[in-house]
This record gives C-alpha cells, structure tokens and sequence, in this order.
C-alpha cells in the first residue's frame, strides 16, 4: 500500500501503472463507448449523445452537488428528496402565479426562480445542523431526506403535481437549434413544416443551462479562494481552523450549494416532465455518489474535481443509454453500477497519482 | 469511549437526568403510548399493539443487523435490498421445488435453509472488499445495494413472486393462541369448523413472530453484552488502533460482523415470505436500511461507533412504528411520519452530544 501511494516503482508494470493512474476513469469511458458503438444498434449517432446529455441532466447536477459535500468529508443523502420537494414548488409556484395573472413567461421565470430560492432552505437547514450542532452529516441530511419527503408529500396531497404552461414544456424539451431543410437556422421555436419532414434539433435547453451552471462551479471548485477553503478543510479540519477559514460558514454554503444545485435538477426536472412527484430523484442518489467515487474523490474528504465527477457521470450514463439501446433489461445497470463503484474505489487506491490527498482512515 | 470518562471531571448532571438521557427513547416511547391512547379510542388495544409488533418483524431484525455494524463504526447500506433479494429468491426456490413435485413443506423448509445460507454472501463480500480492499463502509455496502437490486430484480423480472404454498401466510401471519370468549381456546389454528366470516370474533393472541424476535434479539442482546464477540465488537468501534493492538483479529471481526448484517437482512427476506406469502423485491423509496439506521441512532447508538445496544434499537423500531400507526389512527395524514423522523434523529444526536460518556 505504501509504496503504491509513494515510492514510483521502476520498470514497465511501474510505468504502466503511473500511466493509467489518474487516466483509467477516460480509458473506461473511451472503451465504454466503442462497445455499445458495436454492440447497441443506433448508439454512435449524434443523436444519442444529445439524448444522453438531456437525460443525464439531474444525474449531472446531483452528482456535482455531492461532489462539494463529499470533498468536505460529509455526504448529502437528501439531494434525491430535495429534487423532488423542488419538482412540486416549482409547479405549484408557476401555477399559482399564472392564476394570479401574470404573463406566462414571467410565471415561468419567476417560479424558476423563487424555487430556487425556496430551494435553498433545506440546504441552509442542513449546514446548520453539521457546522453548528455537529450532527454526523449522514444524521443531518437523512433527516432532511424525511423533512422533505414528508413536506412534499403534504403539499401534493400523495398525489402528482401536475399542469404547467405549455410554454415550460416547450423550453424543458426545446432545443437551442434547429434546422429544417432549405431553410436557415432557427433559434428555440421549432419550425413549422409539414409532419415527418426531418428537422435537425440541436443542443437541449436544459443541456446548456445545465452545462453553464456545472462550468461555473467547475471554476469556483477550482480557481477561488472558497474552493480552496473547501478543499482545505475536507484535507484537514483542524489546520482549516488553525489557518483562520471560518469553517463552519463554509460547510454551511456547500450544503447551500448542494441543495441549490438539487434543486435546479428539480425544476428542470418539472419543465422535462410537466410533473413533480416526491421521490423523483429518490433513484438518482446511487448514480450521483457512484459519480462522484468513479470520479476519484475520496469518502473522507479533500479530493476530487467537477471535470472527473462528469466523467464519473458520463460512464453512468452511457451505461445506462447503451443497455437500454442494447434492450438489455434495467436491472442490469444497478448491478453494473454497484461493481464498477466498489471497483473504482479499490483501483483509485492502487494507482499512484491519482489520488488528490491521501487520508488513510484505518490501518 | 471507555476509559474516556475517567480522566474527565465528575459529570455535571444528576444521576436522574443522565438515567432518562440514556433511556430517552423509552421515556419518549412510553409518552407517546400514553397521548395516543388518551387522543384516540382505537389505539390502546392488544390488536392493536399485536399488529404493529408483528408488522415490524422485518424492521427489528434489519435495526439489530445495522446495530452491530454501527457499533463497529461503519454502516452497511445494503441491507434492505439484501433482504429483497432473499424474499425473492427463497420464492423462486419454492416455485421451482413445487414444480419438482415436492410436497409444500419440504419445499418450504429447504427453501428457506438454502436461501439463507446464500445470504451470508452478500456479508461475506462486504466484509472482505472492506477490510482486504480497505474500501469504506459505505461506498462498499453502497455497491452491493446496487447489486443485490438489480440481482432482485433480475431475477423476479420486476414483478412480485407469487403462486407460493398456501402454508406459508398461515405460518407467517398464525397465532398461539385463538380464543372465543366464553366459548374455547384452540392452539396455533382456528377450530377448522370456524366459519372464516366469524374471524373477527376471535381473540387471536401472541403471533409466532413475536416469540420468534424475542428470541433472536435475546440471543443477540447476549452476544453482545455477554460474549468476547460482542467486547471486540465494542473495542473496534471504540478504537481500532487499540483493539490491533490487543491483538484482536480485527479483520476477521469485521468480515464476521458484515456476515451476521446480511444473515439478518436474509432472515428477514425469509420472513418476509412467510407475512405475505409472496416475493417481494425492495422498492427504491422503501429506504429500508435508513429506517434501520435511524431506530439504531434514536436507540442511544452513535455513528462514529462504540455505542449501542441490541434492545435500544428495538426500542427505536418501536418508537416508528408506534408514531406511525398512532398517526394513522389518529387521523393525522402518514406523511407527518417523515418529518418526525427527521426531528427525532436529530434530536438524538444532539442528545448524544450533550451526553457524551453515556454507554
């Protein structure tokens, strides 16, 4: 174990070893993608890619989210219940504000928005607990898992949450492009041409917003000094304090974050499917810790990055489209899913290089 | 944990206050027995009662299962979809054994022996991806939640396995005692000249379920408490570092702890059999190993190991079940049960923090 982690062992096996250490995780996905190219009929298309990236949407966000919790040395259980709690807000907010008489598009912004902020709460709720009353974060945010589930449940009535202006259908399944034959592009509205005529649909909407916010806080993770602090004191909590980080506001904006983030997965989860439930995102929290660990983070904190957390997703993910397109049954994936995240972990610890920070809990 | 309370100054609260602080969840338990009895008519009676200790069968082996592996500071996540697994599996067994033509008891019997021996499998690989691999708890057990899943579900095709033996609800869901007031009483059946459409009538007391978990948590309450394997179980969780050094076989402990964790899930599957009478495969929100670790924490054990008791989460399964159902029967709406979950875990971490030497 200890030399694995220091010394770099000569020769080929050495060399080989330190290639592949920190670069097995594209391997995998790269290898991933040229055996469903053969063996799923319809999978190397352009098309797959998008509708991969349009379903792995609330997979991205939640797994970015755990990331932040997780390089802290806690976990974030209620980011599936949180997505839920967030799908039915936004619906009953955008609802409610149409009735109210606003313009659609202003119903639609405003409810995006003032679900977002509602959002925050559980996130603060949870950071209080962890930074102030150190409850274990798994304690905490299972709790709020609970809170959120039973307060979802409440608003619905046990029910679905369903109806949105068609406008909000159309901006959760619309593209950014789109391109009939002799004609020019056209930006958001599809165009009007007969049925069946071939219309080239480029980018999801929801893709890019998702996109967008994953970069920013790709370069907040990784370029500010909040990030750093993230990292500081998931490494070492005791030299975090010591170096003069106000700790226990920092945990309490990453659980912020983590709920913000799961809560914009809600709401795009709401304008994909004109429907809120509870436990939408109650299958996701697998998929986004397994990215995270695919990713190369470790569970005790101080390690991992966004770009490695994608690719944890993107295996996920085109896991999951590839057997699909195979008509392999689902299950299969959650037996796949679990192998290649145990897998992960003991391969990231036989690799030198790729860990960001050792912490080597038991000996 | 132990030797902790020695060296600190004498403790500040009364003996008084620290005996409710330590038995918090019982005292919580007994208030809360005591409001819904008085707020609702229905709620204090032996059907009642009955009712909601049989249907918590699964949730007291599950607690005892996550108890051990608390105590040594790690979790194991799979449990409830290990359980799922066994369910389905001992009913596929029974399916394939009927159509051998065997008779419905044997088929039962040699079902269950088997499929629990398969589920110490589940334990087994746990156990040694931890401490050979040295993979944390969680992710390790995270995995198998996924395996044991999808292994599930592969295996029912995503729906309940039924057309089971008609003997196993009866054994399942039986009685010791079936009483007519005034009339007879009749051991482990109904008279079988009993119209079913008088049922109702009859005093049906003491499942065998409930001897049954009686049994099991007794024996393991003694394992722990009593045996060198419930002290290593302590010392490892309270320090690993000290108990390498005591020369415990900590590895092989923890193997032997995860095995024990996915026995009990699989007794549970197999139980699980028995109450409906078909195999059901673990749901997603079901959360059945998060209920389990909450009854183990509300029941005075602290995730970072060290702490627990067998009877404690058997008291934290209660103070669930009996705030559920005395919801239900109140009228409130179920889904208040969530919340007050969430409420109560945290208000036993804070209980743990305000008492630290508590054992």
């Amino acid at each position: 174990m200890e030399t694995a982690k220091h010394g770099t062992a000569p020769g080929l096996a050495g060399g080989l070893r330190s290639f592949l250490g920190g670069r097995w995780v594209v391997i995998f996905l790269v290898l991933e993608i040229v055996y469903f190219s053969f063996t799923s009929k319809g999978f190397a298309d352009f098309n797959s890619v998008q509708i991969l990236l349009f379903y792995g949407t609330q997979v991205f966000l939640l797994a970015v989210a755990e990331l932040f919790v997780i390089i802290t040395g806690g976990i974030d259980l209620s980011v599936g219940y949180i997505l839920g709690f967030a799908s039915i807000v936004s619906i009953k907010i955008v609802n409610a504000l149409v009735v109210a008489g606003l313009p659609v598009p202003a119903a639609i912004a405003l409810g995006a928005v003032a679900t977002l902020i509602v959002g925050l709460v559980p996130g603060l709720v949870n950071g209080w607990l962890v930074a102030w009353l150190k409850v274990p974060p798994f304690i905490a945010t299972f709790s709020m898992l609970g809170v959120c589930h039973g307060v979802s449940e409440l608003v619905i009535n046990g029910v679905y949450a369903l109806g949105m202006p068609q406008m909000a259908a159309d901006i959760g399944n619309g593209y950014i492009l789109y391109k009939a034959p002799h004609l020019p592009f056209v930006f958001f509205t599809p165009p009007q041409v007969a049925r069946r005529t071939p219309v080239l649909e480029l980018i999801p909407n929801i893709v890019i917003v998702a996109a967008i916010v994953i970069a920013i806080f790709a370069f907040v993770l990784a370029r500010t000094r909040f990030g750093r602090h993230i990292y500081a004191l998931g490494g070492s909590m005791d030299a975090a304090v010591r170096a003069g980080i106000p700790t226990k506001r920092r945990i309490l904006q990453v659980y912020a974050l983590s709920s913000f983030l799961a809560s914009l997965a809600g709401v795009t989860y709401s304008f994909m499917y004109v429907s809120g439930k509870a436990d939408a995102g109650a299958s996701l929290l697998l998929d986004a810790i397994a990215a995270v660990m695919i990713g190369g983070a470790s569970m005790f904190g101080g390690s991992g990055t966004v770009g490695r957390t994608m690719i944890g997703a993107l295996i996920l993910a085109v896991l999951d489209l590839g057997l699909r397109m195979a008509g392999v049954p689902t299950f299969n994936k959650y037996i796949l899913v679990g192998v290649i995240l145990v897998l992960a972990v003991i391969v990231e610890r036989y690799l030198p290089e790729a860990q960001l920070s050792i912490s080597e809990e038991r000996k | 944990m132990i030797g902790s309370s020695g060296a600190k100054a004498p403790p500040l609260a009364s003996p008084l206050v620290r005996a409710i602080a330590r038995n918090w969840s019982a005292a919580f338990l007994l208030l809360m027995l005591v409001v819904f009895s008085l707020a609702t008519p229905n709620f204090l009676s032996i059907t009642n009662a009955q009712n909601v200790v049989h249907l918590q069968t699964i949730g007291f082996l599950l607690a005892a299962a996550e108890t051990f592996v608390i105590i040594t500071g790690g979790i194991d996540l799979s449990i409830g979809f290990v359980m799922g697994l066994c369910s389905v599996s001992a009913a596929k067994l029974m399916q394939l054994l009927m159509a051998r033509g065997l008779p419905d008891a044997t088929t039962v019997v040699l079902a269950s022996v088997v499929v629990l021996l398969l589920s110490l499998l589940p334990g087994l690989v746990n156990g040694i991806v931890i401490t050979r691999f040295k993979v944390p708890p969680f992710i390790a057990t995270l995995g198998m939640w996924g395996i044991a899943n999808g292994i599930a579900l592969k295996l029912c095709d995503g729906f309940p396995v039924a057309g089971l033996p008609d003997l196993l609800p009866r054994v399942g869901n039986g009685y010791l005692l079936y009483v007519l007031p005034g009339n007879f009483l009749s051991f482990f059946d109904k008279p079988p000249d009993f119209p079913d459409a008088r049922i109702r009538e009859l005093w049906r007391l003491i499942p065998f379920s409930l001897p049954f978990i009686v049994a099991v948590l007794g024996f393991l309450a003694f394992r722990l408490s009593r045996t060198a394997f419930g002290r290593h179980t302590y010392a490892i969780g309270g320090s690993m570092d000290a108990s390498i050094r005591a020369g415990i076989d900590v590895d092989r402990h923890l193997v032997k702890v995860y095995v024990l964790s996915s026995f009990l899930a699989g007794i549970a599957g197999v139980f699980n059999v028995f109450q409906t009478g078909i195999g059901n495969y673990t749901t997603f929100n079901a959360s059945y190993e998060f209920f389990a670790v909450a009854a183990v924490v509300i029941g005075g054990a602290s995730l970072t190991g060290g702490k627990g008791r067998v009877f404690g989460s058997a008291v934290g399964v209660l103070v669930l079940a009996f705030l559920e159902n005395g919801l239900a029967i109140s009228g409130v709406q179920p889904f208040y049960r969530y919340i007050a979950v969430g409420v109560l875990l945290v208000f036993a971490v804070v209980v743990d923090k305000l008492f630290p030497d508590l054992l």
